[in-house]
């Protein structure tokens, strides 16, 4: 049985769903991140983990213990570290009171208390720094302090919710790394909550992806990228081209289908082919990085389109190029030694293999 | 630095050096001299505290200050946590109920508690008509009805700023401690009480220096010995006897040092205090949650209790201005508009004098006060911190000193006392610091860079600010008028050393009217009527800006 159950989660806040039906399993030790955009009720699917927010319906069932269900599990009494946005570190207390408070209620002795405030705040590169006061410290500092105040009574769950979003871009990347190793050494089993994907691929072991209060997918990050399961998801992890087209063809054995694009027909893979049927409307998806490009056109090969260039940037290692391929503009990333200007042509290939049709 | 900034700092110093400066170095001057010599010394400080009788009257003092702080701070705690954190219906009536006690005069409370629960008031005549009591009880005279109206009329004062510092709060400060384990109460104790103390110890002193300011009170209610009391009595009654007169000055001058001194120190430590800046991108509209019902009852209960406590000031007031002879009668038995027409037939100077008077201080108010706002946020005028700092200091400053001391500069010195402007120039000084605040709080909400995309499209400066500035400063500047409008209307501790025949405002003729012992109808008209007066103003600050009044008051409090 897995370590955290969501069962089912539904939360509205007046009219609004913040959190519709969702259901997730995290195992014990994994890191999952709970990701989306602004508004998409990640925040409050943690919030509700935590106890800080009671769902309408539905429960969430910690290490056996369901905490909604059969009496309401207050947040003190979870056993949850939390690591807030704002970093929520008490002002009136020092670094040491801030990271000793959890210990205190729980009666640890004295010295133990001592001992292993110490212990973390070495482990987040505080130490030396019992005294200051929080004004003393500066954002980066604040924010290891609640990472230590979280970890000290190793808790059975750490919670953590955009804890990098006040740090400035190049802190915050040394961050991602330094909670990924911290917490894969403390085997703690985490929920990271975050708007940023490149943030969200570096920590999570497994990615959940939500929009609109919907769990849309859950995977690796490897699984989201490659294989993602709508258009959302798609948009959303990376960025990709949208080719719209209606489905002319469909081989179910090899899981390929033929769209009508307005440039052609273009071969696409499909996951499940029970998904399309002919004549639907759907999307093609093609990253950047997978289109190939020639000068010349190749012989014997499908899914061949030419176009003309529109914009065109040199970024160091590559190209980016925009193409107009008969009114559909297709970003592509080319190699770095492509000579053609803007207003020159080129040939694209679509790899069958790497172009998905998306409902 | 332009001259036109210079320019404006030279007159401001001016007005101050000549209207406050000068006349508070007489007070202290005149401290000094030793009765029947020619001679200057410490002389009279060193009796002050040797004197006995000054001695019990100082400890007096400080005694009713710690009384009535706890009072308030007792009652007033739960009071601001419900309005803080309850969701509860009636929330927004109750709060413009409870500022009520502000505005009104704490003297018009007096008479009102007396009238109710005096020796032969209504509480004890019914007891008696019932044979539950043979003898009067004594309810309010003596120290126990001091402490009781004080902190009646301070408790808004702890409860709009504690109520300020629990809404303030990031939430996620407490969240987290609710993550960490602490429950509730323990949560309140270590985590919210501690986060709100900068707040608390705004509003708590203005409640414990209170007491060193208000003389009429102690006196309506039969206590002498408070230092306030004492002086004005010594000041106004024994201006034969030097010694007494100079003593007098002497427990004034320790008044206001007391409340100077207390003011800054809180000030400093308010300030350094300072936790809300420290946390980042806060939530909407704090902590408020949906009570148990019995803790809403109880809620509810405790709002209506206060309620009552604040309505019965009004209302007795309005049944002794409607009636004649409420005397030895539980209620009152003969209803009658007497009252009313005797103020405004008789001496409707009184109403024109308080308007008149009121009016003028608040046009000084705002020719000052709007230049200094401008100079103390927008400019780098040397010295504007001092400016900003002697303004800020007038409100620790007992309204006793102020008369006191412009009856001694202006009498014997500058010989301005002999014509009426007297008056409305100490109700100016004496609320100097209100008006400016309330600018001071609008310019600081107005984003310079409004300003400087006038200038940068030509506009010199006055036409950015009568263009730009002006405009949306408007709504924060018109609740400071109407708020020093109040103040000043309802102003007796300075304008009764300055006041001479004729020149009576409406307080003092409440004040006169109750000392005649008789006219206590005519007393309870004028009060009524002030009450009124008062309330209709405070509507419209309400109506209008709510909103910066509770920032004014409220959260900004930090800085009184």
């Amino acid at each position: 049985m897995a370590f955290i159950q969501i069962q089912n989660l539904y939360k509205k806040f007046g009219h609004i769903v913040a959190v519709n039906r969702v259901s997730l399993d995290i195992e014990k030790g994994e890191i999952v991140t709970l990701l989306g955009p602004s508004g998409c009720g990640k925040t409050t699917t943690l919030r509700c983990i935590a106890g800080l927010e009671k769902p309408d319906e539905g429960d969430v069932i910690i290490d056996g213990k369901p905490m909604f269900s059969q009496g309401f599990v207050p947040p003190s009494q979870r056993g949850i570290g939390m690591v807030f946005q704002n970093y929520a570190v008490w002002p009136h207390l020092r670094v040491f009171d801030n990271v000793a408070y959890g210990l205190k209620i729980q009666k640890v002795p004295r010295q133990e208390i001592k001992q292993r405030v110490a212990e973390v705040l070495e482990s987040v590169g505080l130490a030396g720094l019992e005294r200051r006061y929080p004004g003393q410290l500066s954002g980066g500092q604040q924010q290891r302090v609640a990472l230590a105040r979280a970890l000290v009574r190793n808790p059975k769950v750490l919670l953590l919710d955009e804890p990098l979003s006040n740090l400035d871009a190049k802190l915050r990347e040394r961050m991602r790394f330094e909670i990924k190793s911290l917490v894969k050494r403390m085997n703690m089993t985490s929920v990271y909550v975050t708007h940023d994907q490149a943030e969200a691929m570096v920590i999570s072991d497994r990615i959940a992806i939500m929009e609109a209060g919907n769990l849309v997918q859950v995977g690796t990050p490897e699984e989201i990228y490659k294989k993602p399961a709508n258009r959302f998801v798609a948009d959303f992890i990376g960025t990709t081209n949208f080719i719209p087209g209606e489905v002319s063809q469909i081989d179910r054995d090899r899981k390929v289908v033929s769209l009508r694009a307005e440039f052609g027909k273009i071969l696409c893979r499909v996951f499940d082919s029970a998904m399309v049927s002919q004549n639907q409307k759907v999307h093609a998806s093609i990253r950047p990085e997978e289109i190939e490009v020639f000068v010349s056109p190749p012989k014997d090969k499908e899914n061949l389109f030419k176009g003309t260039i529109m914009h065109r940037a040199y970024l160091g290692n590559f190209l980016y190029l925009f193409v107009n391929v008969d009114h559909t503009l297709i970003r592509i990333q080319a190699p770095y030694d492509i000579k053609q200007k803007e207003g020159e042509e080129l040939f694209l290939f679509l790899n069958p293999e790497k172009c998905i049709v998306l409902p | 630095m332009s001259r036109g900034n210079l320019f404006i700092s030279i007159i401001l110093w001016a007005v101050l050096l000549l209207f406050v400066i000068y006349p508070l170095s007489f007070l202290i001057i005149e401290s000094l001299k030793i009765a029947g010599t020619n001679q200057y010394g410490l002389q009279n400080y060193i009796d002050f505290f040797k004197d006995p009788y000054y001695l019990k009257t100082f400890w007096n003092t400080l005694l009713l200050g710690i009384l009535v702080l706890i009072t308030t701070t007792l009652f007033g705690l739960p009071l601001a946590y419900i309005l803080a954190r309850y969701r509860l219906k009636g929330k927004l009536i109750f709060t413009a109920l409870i500022l009520l006690p502000i505005v009104l005069p704490a003297y018009a409370g007096a008479f009102a508690l007396i009238v109710l629960f005096g020796k032969m008031g209504t509480v004890n005549l019914l007891l008696m008509d019932w044979n539950v009591i043979s003898k009067p009880i004594n309810f309010v005279f003596g120290l126990h009805g001091l402490v009781f109206i004080q902190a009646l009329h301070l408790l808004p004062f702890i409860v709009l700023s504690l109520s300020a510092g629990f809404t303030d709060i990031d939430p996620s400060l407490e969240e987290a401690a609710e993550v960490e384990g602490a429950g509730g109460f323990r949560r309140f104790l270590t985590v919210t009480l501690p986060l709100c103390s900068p707040n608390y110890l705004a509003g708590a002193v203005i409640v414990f220096l209170w007491p060193f300011t208000d003389w009429l009170t102690p006196l309506i209610f039969g206590v002498q010995d408070i230092l306030p009391s004492t002086a004005y009595i010594n000041i106004a009654y024994h201006f034969t006897d030097m010694h007494r007169k100079y003593m007098g000055i002497v427990s004034v001058v320790i008044s206001s040092l007391i409340c100077v001194g207390i003011f800054l120190a809180s000030k400093s430590w308010v300030e350094r205090k300072k936790y809300t800046a420290l946390s980042k991108g806060t939530t909407l509209e704090g902590r408020i949650v949906e009570p148990h019902p019995w803790i809403k009852l109880i809620s509810y209960f405790y709002m209506f209790l206060i309620g009552v406590l604040v309505l019965l000031i009004p209302v007795v007031l309005g049944l002794s201005a409607f009636s004649r002879r409420w005397v030895l009668q539980p209620f009152p038995t003969y209803w009658t508009l007497d009252n009313f027409k005797l103020i405004f037939l008789e001496t409707p100077l009184l109403l024109k004098n308080s308007f008149l008077f009121s009016l003028i201080a608040l046009i000084f108010g705002v020719v000052f006060g709007l230049p200094a706002a401008y100079l103390i946020t927008r400019t780098k005028v040397p010295g504007k911190d001092t400016l900003d700092f002697i303004i800020t200091l007038m409100l620790a400053f007992p309204g006793i000193a102020v008369g006191v001391s412009y009856l001694l500069a202006f009498w014997e010195g500058i010989p301005l006392a002999t014509h009426w402007i007297i008056m409305p120039l100490s109700l100016f000084v004496r609320r100097l610091p209100y008006f400016l605040r309330m600018a001071h709080a609008s310019y600081l909400q107005l984003d310079v860079s409004l300003e400087e995309a006038s200038e940068v499209s030509g506009a010199g400066k006055l036409r950015t600010f009568f263009n730009i500035s002006l405009p949306l400063l408007l709504k924060g500047i018109f609740v400071g008028l109407v708020m020093f409008f109040i103040m000043a209307f309802q102003e007796i501790s300075t304008a009764i050393f300055l006041y001479r025949g004729g020149w009576e405002t409406l307080p003092i003729g409440i004040y006169l009217n109750w000392h005649r012992g008789m006219e206590f109808g005519i007393a309870g008209a004028m009060a009524f009527l002030m009450i009124v007066i008062i309330f209709i103003l405070l509507l419209i600050v309400a109506r209008i800006g709510g909103g910066i009044l509770g920032a004014a008051w409220g959260s900004s409090g930090g800085r009184y």
